[in-house]
């Protein structure tokens, strides 16, 4: 939204001290977040009112020779304009002058330069170059008997454009979203009264909004009719019939009141509609006028009969802008005698569109259900000034009012009005003491200053006896005393609101058990296994899915996705970090870990009690290695966490794995993960160079960590010693060191470690395994023979697998 | 012939199955035509397999047991790193961890419940727009905001204010809006969440607990500064602005804007089972993916789910 500072200093007063970066920063800190306060002063300099004094044709083109009166001198223009004529008034741009058009993007510099062999100055600019329409047929012409502002006289060439048509102001763009609940602030004098409000000053409410009441006015028989269907979907419906007779303008010829809307964005169209939108941009409550003769020939009637009502699926209308529209059963529609006329509060219908001809107009006020039209920008895509209004929820009581004005505006008389109002509501008043104000905000405001700063935004205390306040109809936003609270906390700025700490009960803070795991297994796969720790998306691509073999249907899919790479929510997160092997590879890595943390769901983990899918927090980790890499980070992390993992045969699991080259993942007697090598026909899919991962269900590690016990420390030293067996081919490594540490624990007093040194395979029938292993007495220094004593038994315990030693 | 082969073959016969069904009376036509084609499913499913086995078919037996394949090295490890976002969370729970805060981690999907109703949304308000929610064909949302975990978190600390204590919390977790990414938009990212609720909370307290917050994140005392905001869930709703830290290159002059706040709305502690004539409370969000990219300098925000090794060797 945008809004012009010179229009709210018309409003308020601004107190002296008050500068105007001041201002901005007290609007931003109070009030709303002003995006960016434009100020358009230098935009306009050197853009003058000049008189055409001579205006000559050049031969053989389409370009006038124009000699300028720019009050002081004359100057020669070459122009371009279909419409330049000697006498008239127009707008120079002066050589320096940048063209407005251009200004904070290319930002063209006008100077004087050779057009046809004449010098030329400058330009005289047309509408879409001083980027205060999209005209650009012709010049801008300007009325001599315009007045210039703040004086008695016209406007005379010399004049500053900028200081005749209120350009020297500063524009502030604002940050609607955070007054999706203030539709009042939605107008100039609501946003007025804010400034006021902060300030601390008291607001004037302005003399226009007590504009002279029309409700009841009839001059003739024609009486409209207003029929509402239903008062939720349209809690008033306010109109009045006017003769208008003949409204013509030059489009070339601008207007104070074009500059006034262009300033908020908007463009000038026809005199009706720019009053109408004029109103809405003070008031905030959108009109929208209607042919009259046309309405009454869509109808079918001698008189307008308004019916308000629902649309019913599949009915259509041609809007304004010529599209046809089918109407969802949402779509609030304004009908002459059941014939859809307007689209309610998003556009009118091109039945009864305001043109030319136009004579006699219905100009109507009314409020829409927000719930209603916001389906209906939704569904047609509609954003108009007047629909982001609607859609804040206007106040009833305010449609009268704006069609008062728009009476006062025209200067005229109605012919007829009429008002449905079906479900008047009386206005709220909300109590609320100074200790609640006070205690919620943590301040020591005086009953006296609240009600000060209440009653300069026109909200009044109603009873002495306690504290009640009566909510004036602009403010839909009010209705608990929170709304009261926050009111005065912003009025009075919640900068000034003393900062302290709470003071807290000494109990310790639990640490969320998950958390902590994650956090500890960040630390060992980072610092100490080379593992690089990724995010990815939780929403894949089905046709990932489909390659590495899981069940899309499985998944939760997303339907109103921007992007077919997330169209499903992710049941594993190994194929995630498969696309990222890739990618990395690609980027030239070779030897690299990745791995990742995050929940994953799929709808065969079911729902939660509260009625919401089921999520697992799982560890992945995929690297550019085999089987055993991936199983040494697997064993090192569960080592560092204190968990014994286990790992069995392969059975059944996710078909991203090569069943050979891969193992379940158990803890105790249960699965819980997979490690193994990527199948070849997904490594071949995905372009993956030889991968192998794991991915582990965490909630089953949590609590599974044992106590660390200090038992392998003794006083006496230890010796080492290596061991290599010669043993099948097919023997199992774990099931050898098995029977070599069972033995080991069955002597007493001995401490030792056994680690693996190497597997080396020469034959096809046979491998070495070879172990270092290390032992100490917690009793005694142990004697070369007492380690050769059990070497022996150890050497024997592996006889069942047919081991000899090398 | 072997095993894909066949099935490849009776693939092919299909077709002259198919061509049986304008032989077929009328009737039977449709039962012929979905049984034929469910055949055919089970058949290419079936290819698909053979063909993993056949793609698998040099593949040898190993040892799962051994510590590396026969005449390999046994591994060893280098330096890895930890993803940004993840070690600034940990970071910022720890803050607010030895402030007394619990923390626990928000859920990846949530429901409409969650995301609107208990958060005083009304059913089809505009203000639900703002986010931009992703849905599934359920009507289960992945939630766009931490604020999805406040009902829960409420309901779940409610013991401890019936117990005389205090509800203290912050929670982080990833968000999702269904919008295009740039290099300042992402659909995926982080918020951490927190909540207090005490007998006597206000706001006042809310404005001195984040800036306590934050000057300890940034190891220096801080000025802070507020604009009002709108959210449904809180009464009165801010939005919150610390001065621009030295360590950021700040001079004194510029604002950062950090979070949204506010003083939870009553509705919302109603809906939780909780006495909003009894108790009050303040709650805030925000973006840990801006923290982030403020602290190190980043420019684009597409790189923190990049899994790029380029992005992740800086840290």
């Amino acid at each position: 939204m945008k809004i012009s500072l010179n229009e709210i200093k018309k409003l308020v007063t601004i107190p002296k001290n008050i500068s105007t970066d001041d201002l901005i920063k007290l609007i931003g800190a109070r009030l709303v977040e002003v995006e960016e306060a434009i100020d358009l002063a230098p935009k306009y300099e050197k853009s003058y009112i000049v008189k055409v004094a001579e205006c000559e044709p050049i031969p053989g083109t389409h370009l006038h020779l124009c000699q300028i009166d720019t009050g002081s001198k004359k100057v020669q223009v070459v122009c371009g304009a279909p419409n330049v004529r000697k006498g008239m008034l127009a707008v120079w741009l002066a050589p320096g002058a940048i063209v407005p058009q251009t200004y904070g993007e290319e930002n063209f510099k006008l100077g004087t330069r050779k057009l046809q062999g004449y010098e030329s100055n400058g330009m005289l600019a047309g509408l879409d170059e001083l980027d205060l329409g999209d005209d650009h047929s012709g010049i801008v012409e300007l009325d001599p008997s315009m007045d210039f502002p703040g004086t008695t006289r016209n406007i005379q060439p010399g004049d500053s454009f900028a200081e005749a048509f209120d350009l020297n102001d500063i524009i502030l763009d604002i940050e609607n979203k955070s007054l999706t609940h203030r539709p009042d602030t939605f107008g100039l004098i609501g946003f007025a009264r804010e400034v006021a409000g902060i300030l601390g000053i008291a607001f004037k409410e302005p003399d226009i909004l007590n504009a002279p009441d029309i409700s009841r006015w009839q001059v003739t028989d024609i009486s409209p009719k207003v029929k509402i269907e239903d008062s939720k979907i349209c809690p008033r419906y306010s109109c009045a019939i006017f003769n208008v007779g003949e409204k013509k303008r030059k489009i070339t010829t601008l207007i104070p009141q074009d500059v006034f809307l262009a300033k908020a964005g908007m463009r000038a169209v026809s005199p009706i509609v720019d009053l109408t939108n004029k109103i809405m941009l003070y008031t905030g409550q959108p009109l929208h006028a209607f042919d009259y003769d046309k309405f009454i020939v869509a109808g079918k009637t001698k008189t307008p009969e308004i019916v308000v009502r629902k649309a019913k699926k599949g009915e259509k209308i041609q809007l304004l802008d010529g599209k046809i529209i089918e109407c969802i059963p949402d779509d609030i529609l304004i009908t002459s005698n059941n014939i859809p006329v307007a689209l309610a509060g998003a556009m009118g219908g091109l039945n009864t569109a305001i043109d030319e001809n136009t004579r006699h107009i219905i100009i109507e006020s009314a409020t829409f259900s927000l719930y209603n039209l916001r389906k209906t920008q939704m569904a047609h895509g509609i954003f108009s000034e007047a629909i982001t209004r609607f859609t804040k929820g206007l106040p009833a009581e305010q449609t009268m009012i704006a069609l008062n004005i728009a009476a006062n505006k025209l200067g005229i008389d109605p012919i007829a009005a009429a008002d449905a109002y079906p479900d008047k509501q009386p206005q709220p008043t909300i109590s609320v003491t100074v200790r609640e104000i006070n205690s919620l905000l943590g301040t020591d405001y005086k009953t006296s200053d609240i009600i000060k700063t209440l009653s300069n935004v026109g909200i009044l205390e109603c009873q002495k006896t306690n504290l009640t306040f009566q909510i004036p109809y602009w403010r839909t936003d009010l209705h608990i005393k929170e709304d009261i609270i926050e009111e005065v906390g912003r009025l009075k700025g919640y900068d000034n609101i003393p900062k302290t700490l709470p003071t807290r009960l000494f109990i310790g803070a639990t640490e969320d058990s998950m958390l902590k795991l994650k956090k500890q297994i960040r630390d060992i796969l980072s610092d100490n296994l080379g593992a690089h720790e990724i995010l990815t998306y939780t929403f894949v691509n089905k046709k990932l899915q489909q390659i590495v073999g899981e069940d899309p249907k499985d998944s939760y899919e997303i339907i109103n996705s921007i992007s077919p790479d997330l169209q499903v929510l992710r049941q594993s997160l190994i194929p995630s970090l498969l696309e990222k092997v890739y990618l990395n590879q690609k980027a030239g890595y070779k030897d690299f870990t990745l791995y990742e943390m995050n929940q994953i769901t799929k709808k065969s983990l079911g729902l939660t009690t509260d009625r919401v899918p089921e999520v697992e927090q799982h560890l992945a980790l995929a690297t550019t290695h085999d089987y055993y890499y991936a199983k040494a980070i697997l064993e090192n992390l569960a080592q560092l966490l204190y968990i014994n993992l286990g790992l069995k045969k392969f059975q059944s699991g996710p078909a991203y794995f090569e069943p050979l080259h891969s193992a379940e993942i158990t803890l105790g007697e249960k699965t819980i993960g997979y490690l193994g090598e990527i199948r070849v026909s997904v490594q071949n899919s995905l372009k993956l160079p030889l991968t192998a991962a794991f991915e582990i269900n965490l909630a089953n590690l949590l609590g599974a960590g044992h106590q660390a016990v200090a038992s392998h420390l003794s006083k006496y030293p230890s010796s080492e010693r290596d061991l290599t067996l010669k043993v099948p081919s097919d023997t199992a490594y774990q099931s050898l060191q098995n029977a070599i540490t069972s033995t080991l624990d069955q002597q007493e007093n001995l401490i030792y470690t056994i680690a693996p040194a190497s597997i080396y395979q020469k034959e096809p029938d046979t491998k070495n395994i070879s172990f270092k292993l290390s032992f100490a007495s917690t009793k005694k220094t142990l004697e070369s023979a007492e380690i050769s004593a059990i070497m022996e038994e150890v050497i024997k315990s592996t006889a069942a697998f047919h081991a000899s030693v090398v | 012939m072997s095993e894909l082969e066949k099935l490849k073959s009776e693939l092919n016969s299909l077709g002259k199955e198919y061509a049986k069904i304008k032989t077929l009376p009328e009737a039977e036509r449709k039962d012929f035509g979905i049984k034929l084609n469910q055949k055919k499913e089970d058949l290419l499913q079936k290819i698909k397999q053979a063909e993993a086995a056949e793609a698998s078919k040099d593949i040898e037996p190993i040892d799962i047991t051994a510590p590396a394949a026969s005449n390999q090295p046994i591994p060893h490890f280098e330096k890895g790193s930890k993803h940004p976002l993840m070690v600034e969370i940990d970071r910022v729970c720890d803050i607010y961890s030895r402030m007394g805060f619990n923390v626990i981690e928000a859920r990846t999907i949530d429901d409409e419940f969650n995301m609107f109703e208990a958060l005083n949304f009304p059913e089809g308000h505009p203000a639900r727009d703002g986010y931009d929610t992703f849905r599934t064909a359920e009507g289960f949302i992945p939630p766009a905001h931490t604020s999805t975990m406040q009902h829960r978190a409420l309901k779940k600390y409610k013991k401890d204010l019936e117990n005389g204590g205090q509800i203290a919390v912050v929670i982080p977790g990833r968000v999702y809006r269904n919008e295009d990414v740039d290099a300042t938009h992402e659909h995926t990212f982080y918020q951490c969440e927190g909540i207090f609720v005490s007998k006597d909370a206000t706001m006042g307290q809310m404005l001195g607990v984040l800036k306590n917050f934050f000057e300890t994140y940034y190891e220096q005392e801080l000025n802070i500064r507020t604009q009002p905001g709108y959210f449904p869930f809180t009464e009165p709703s801010l939005e919150f602005m610390i001065e621009k830290p030295k360590s950021l290159g700040g001079k004194g002059d510029g604002w950062l804007e950090m979070l949204g706040c506010g003083m939870i709305h009553p509705n919302v502690l109603k809906i939780a089972g909780i006495d909003p004539t009894k108790y009050k409370g303040f709650a805030w969000g925000g973006g840990i993916d801006r923290l982030v990219m403020l602290r190190y300098g980043l420019t684009d925000v597409r790189y923190f789910e990049s899994g790029k090794l380029d992005f992740l060797k800086e840290f």
